[in-house]
């Protein structure tokens, strides 16, 4: 009888009343803040509050994991779920901000249109969605925490969603002009959908990730993919000028309402390439000194290898450092750039094409302008606008973002190769792990699918084009298919377990792809989000 | 020896067949042909394709080895590119016969459900109990009914077997999903192979029977005179007339630009020869659709006009103004009969030039034809003050006029036409997508959960097991269990 009782409470509403309180509590915020107007706390004050209670979150789970404590499993615990609820009330309060904005700027011009509310859902850019983003995979966290044995999640998940937000307050939460396409009610629910199934995804490649280091790949190897990471991400910022030119050039932003426009020129940030071409040779030190201690079983690779982890590690501390200071410090953009551009002349070139491209000139028109004219269109450029640029840490949201993500990376490698056996035990069973693998996987299928359909169902209701391949439309697609290679693998005999986690983990980082570079490096519909 | 060898040819051929459908039936195959389709999708990503905006820029940028290399493999325009489409018919066809080949096990767990076990079987699953006592068949009845399981009782050689289960179409979810994901290829080639998109550009009071059709021609790249877009006029089976074009502003007084609109309206009358005449409306995001045409907003030519004016006119004999109202291409009578007809809006009026297109009103300026007593002059009203003495601001007959209030538009709207006959993208998005979506959600939160009971001499076995959500069920056998013991 007393088993009964027991497995009853365990099965409750109870055991979701966080997650039901930080929901609940959001919607009080945001009536709060109709009813106390531009006095209550601001949306950025609530999304700074949720991102310090995500990393307070993760860092007693993470000492949870080492030194078992209840009392820091609680605190996580506890922590976690003051950030949903902090997380939420951010998007909420925004939503009622981005209303009174636009119900100001209607009274102001005399218009006496009454805006629908859910015009102005805030899922209109990429601020909005990465808090929506950060949020589903925080709420997934804690609608999964409401098992003890699975608390150990938020340790991996919430510094992901804590990056996410830091990747929000670069790209910076000015509101924008809704452009007219995205007034329809499939906005929320395709958007929506989105954010809650990438959110998922994130989960799911934690998971992934988890499995792996229970299933005893060495940290070394993952050590390696890291190092591929990093050198990826440090091989192809800032134009690919810190492999070429051991420089770091940072975007430059010119004023404007409501939003910067990014500028046509970059400046040297002092330091800050160096620093990541010496971090970028320490990484293929390590990838050489792992690669020696897996295939030749050389315990000096090993040990070699984890001191360039660690001072690479450092390096790229100290870039990151130099890029911050830089980026504040530096007062006469224009002189500077003026002396570069002096000794660089092909960059008025390039600026002159990019000048072009936005013109939406044919090939025809581009292929009759000759070098001469593009260098002069960028000097007219440089002319008309050099004095009104500035630096900004929000120019490069994503190549800043990129950097960081090397170095949590990095930084949990180093913390998976201390104690790693110990670890590796109080994690739940290989066969526990894989089901919620393929718990979360199903999810994020089922949720990708939503997604790709109510997309296809908008634009077809607004373009009569369900399907166009699309950059946003094919990433989100490329990482349904993985999904659906993840499932397949699971009844193909021989590819369960590890490879199945392989395929999460790519799945997740198409959807990572989808996010970002979509929406800063592909041309399409999507580029606003 | 004849006969040998054609029974050697006989036996070979027939496992090579098989063999080639095994491999196209294979769940591993699957595996890599959707890793193939990532990796071309991919390869769509990061080549701009023709038909996005910006490519001309993106392809003059290329180097001309690239150029040769992408257009030689089509990766300009991969996704209609033969290794594609070809790529899809085999991941269909792996759909089709991997269906096939898993469908017998698949329903014979509907079919022919395993009602009895046995005991070294039973004990041996991973939801396993063992009792030393009997339970009461209605005892175990009730417990396996009240955690939802469907129950059967049979009894062989002495021994009761009881069995329940739930959820069991959930073995066969997978084939829903991949009927709706077939219904979804299907409709979409449908609607490809048999309608077409077109673009129409219309001014208020044109009428046109024909669309234009776009296609893009990569081979025209080499001629620096031509357009990479072929245009190709269609005839349509009615006649299409534009009664009018709105744009809603967010600030009336600002400018037509995307930033300061909430939506635009175009009112359109068909003439149908066999339907007669239909006057309908198309805003952003509300389509209209007309005997397998569908009509959406697609853009703006946005060189500013007006759509409604409101002009002040002061008489020389009274100081008094009145005012009256001036549609775009109609006409107003005054009281003493004088006609005013619409004749040109400028939205940036300069005196003693040609009036070029701007999409910033400026100067807006209406030009009229006045006429009174059966003569006809041209005069202007201005929003701006002007001079009397500069002839354009002179009184016509008497009458000064000025342009008091007008409501901003664009000078034409840009309609997006698809013609779909077979109405293949709502059976592939509506029927298929939401197909799929109620699919996946029943294949992956509904489980086939089975228990047995055997009770047989002085002991009662009990074991289960699932195919999903093993938490779930984990909750429910300890229920079981707890409940029996």
């Amino acid at each position: 009888m007393e088993e009964i009782r027991r497995i009853e409470n365990n099965a409750s509403w109870k055991l979701y009343l966080p997650a039901i309180l930080a929901f609940v509590g959001a919607f009080v915020m945001m009536a709060l803040r109709f009813q106390l107007g531009t006095n209550f706390i601001s949306d950025t004050a609530f999304m700074m509050m949720a991102l310090a209670c995500y990393l307070t979150a993760a860092a007693f789970g993470l000492t949870n994991l080492y030194a078992t404590s209840s009392m820091a499993e609680k605190i996580s615990f506890f922590t976690a779920t003051l950030g949903v609820f902090l997380n939420l009330s951010s998007w909420l309060v925004r939503w009622v901000s981005a209303y009174e904005r636009e119900l100001t700027k209607l009274a102001e011009s005399g218009n006496p249109a009454t805006p629908w509310f859910f015009r102005y859902v805030p899922f209109a850019n990429l601020y909005d969605y990465s808090i929506a983003f950060a949020f589903g995979a925080a709420f997934f966290t804690l609608l999964l925490a409401n098992r003890r044995d699975f608390r150990f999640i938020s340790a991996f998940t919430l510094p992901l969603a804590a990056l996410i937000l830091t990747l929000a307050r670069f790209i910076g939460g000015e509101f924008i002009d809704l452009p007219p396409v995205l007034d329809s009610y499939w906005r929320p629910i395709h958007v929506g959908i989105a954010s809650l199934s990438y959110g998922v995804t994130l989960v799911c490649f934690a998971v992934a990730v988890i499995y792996l280091l229970k299933d005893k790949v060495k940290v070394e190897s993952m050590a390696i993919w890291a190092s591929v990471f990093g050198l990826l991400v440090f091989g192809t910022i800032s134009k690919f000028s810190v492999f070429s030119e051991f420089v770091y050039r940072s975007g430059l932003f010119l004023p404007n309402t409501p939003k910067p426009f990014s500028a046509f020129f970059r400046v040297e940030i002092p330091y800050v390439g160096f620093a990541l071409a010496i971090s970028s040779i320490l990484l293929v030190g390590v990838i050489v000194s792992f690669l020696f201690y897996l295939y030749q079983n050389n315990d000096l690779g090993k040990k070699i290898g984890h001191i360039l982890l660690k001072l690479s590690l450092v390096t790229q501390i100290a870039a990151v450092c130099f890029l911050v200071s830089g980026v504040n410090n530096t007062t006469d953009v224009y002189g500077k750039l003026q002396t570069e551009l002096k000794n660089n002349p092909a960059s008025f070139v390039i600026a002159g094409k990019e000048i072009a491209s936005k013109q939406q000139m044919t090939i025809q028109q581009i292929s009759q302008i000759s070098q001469p004219q593009f260098e002069q269109a960028g000097r007219d450029y440089f002319e008309q606008n050099g004095k009104k640029m500035y630096l900004s840490l929000g120019t490069n949201p994503v190549e800043f973002s990129g950097i960081l993500t090397a170095i949590v990376g990095i930084v949990f490698i180093i913390l998976f190769s201390f104690k790693t056996d110990a670890v590796r035990e109080k994690l739940p069973s290989l066969e526990g792990l894989d089901n919620l693998m393929y718990k979360t996987a199903s999810i994020a299928f089922a949720g990708l699918a939503m997604l790709l359909i109510t997309g296809a169902i908008w634009a077809n209701e607004s373009w009569g084009r369900p399907w166009g391949f699309d950059s946003k439309e094919t990433g989100a697609l490329v990482a349904w298919l993985t999904y659906a290679a993840f499932l397949h693998t699971r009844i193909s005999r021989g590819w369960s377990g590890r490879s199945s986690a392989y395929f999460a983990i790519v799945g997740f980082l198409f959807v990572i792809f989808t996010y970002l570079g979509v929406s800063y490096l592909l041309p399409g519909l999507h580029s606003y989000a | 020896m004849e006969q040998v060898v054609k029974n050697v040819t006989r036996t070979r051929s027939q496992p090579i067949f098989n063999k080639f459908l095994d491999f196209l039936s294979s769940v591993r195959v699957g595996v890599f042909f959707l890793i193939f389709l990532v990796v071309l999708s991919m390869i769509g990503m990061l080549v701009v394709q023709q038909n996005v905006q910006g490519f001309d820029s993106y392809y003059t940028s290329l180097m001309p080895a690239q150029k040769v290399v992408y257009g030689y493999l089509g990766f300009f325009d991969i996704y209609h590119s033969w290794y594609f489409n070809f790529l899809l018919l085999l991941l269909s066809l792996n759909i089709v016969l991997a269906s096939i080949d898993h469908f017998p096990t698949a329903w014979k767990y509907i079919s022919q459900p395993k009602t009895e076990a046995t005991k070294a079987w039973l004990k041996n699953q991973k939801y396993a109990e063992s009792f030393d006592k009997i339970v009461a068949t209605e005892k175990i009845v009730e417990v396996f009914k009240k955690q939802g399981f469907k129950t059967q009782i049979s009894e062989k050689n002495g021994r009761i077997n009881i069995f329940g289960q739930s959820g069991s179409l959930n073995r066969i979810g997978a084939y829903f999903v991949h009927v709706a994901l077939l219904t979804l290829f299907l409709g979409h080639f449908v609607a490809l192979n048999t309608g077409f998109d077109a673009d129409v550009r219309f001014e208020p009071a044109q009428i046109t029977n024909e669309i234009q059709l776009i296609q893009f021609n990569l081979a025209n790249l080499s001629n620096p005179n031509a357009d990479i877009q072929d245009r190709f006029n269609v005839q349509l089976p009615f006649s299409i007339e534009c009664t009018d074009i709105q744009q809603k502003l967010i600030d009336p007084k600002g400018s037509i630009e995307i930033n300061n609109t909430m939506d635009w309206r175009t009112q359109i009358k068909i003439n149908d020869p066999s339907y007669g005449d239909t006057l309908a409306d198309v805003s952003l995001n509300k389509p209209f659709g007309y005997r397998g045409y569908r009509f959406f907003q697609a853009s703006a030519i946005t060189e500013g006009k007006a759509r409604e004016m409101k002009l002040e006119i002061t008489s020389e004999s009274s100081l008094e103004p009145s005012f009256v109202t001036l549609a775009r291409n109609g006409s107003a009578i005054l009281p003493d009969g004088t006609k005013i007809e619409y004749e040109k809006f400028s939205s940036d009026f300069v005196v003693g030039q040609k009036q070029a297109t701007a999409n910033e009103f400026k100067n807006p300026a209406v030009k009229m034809k006045v006429t009174k007593n059966g003569e006809t002059k041209s005069a202007y009203a201005f929003a701006n003050k002007i001079s009397d003495k500069i002839p354009i601001g002179a009184p016509v007959f008497g009458l000064k006029f000025r342009l008091a209030e007008f409501e901003k538009v664009p000078l034409a709207h840009v309609l997006s036409i698809k013609y779909d006959p077979f109405h293949g993208a709502f059976i592939a998005w509506y029927l298929g997508g939401f197909g799929l979506i109620g699919a996946l959600i029943f294949v992956f939160f509904v489980s086939h959960r089975r228990v047995w009971a055997i009770v047989d001499g002085q002991e009662t076995i009990i074991g289960g097991n699932t195919n999903r959500n093993h938490q779930a069920f984990d909750d429910s056998f300890s229920k079981i269990k707890a409940e029996l013991m």
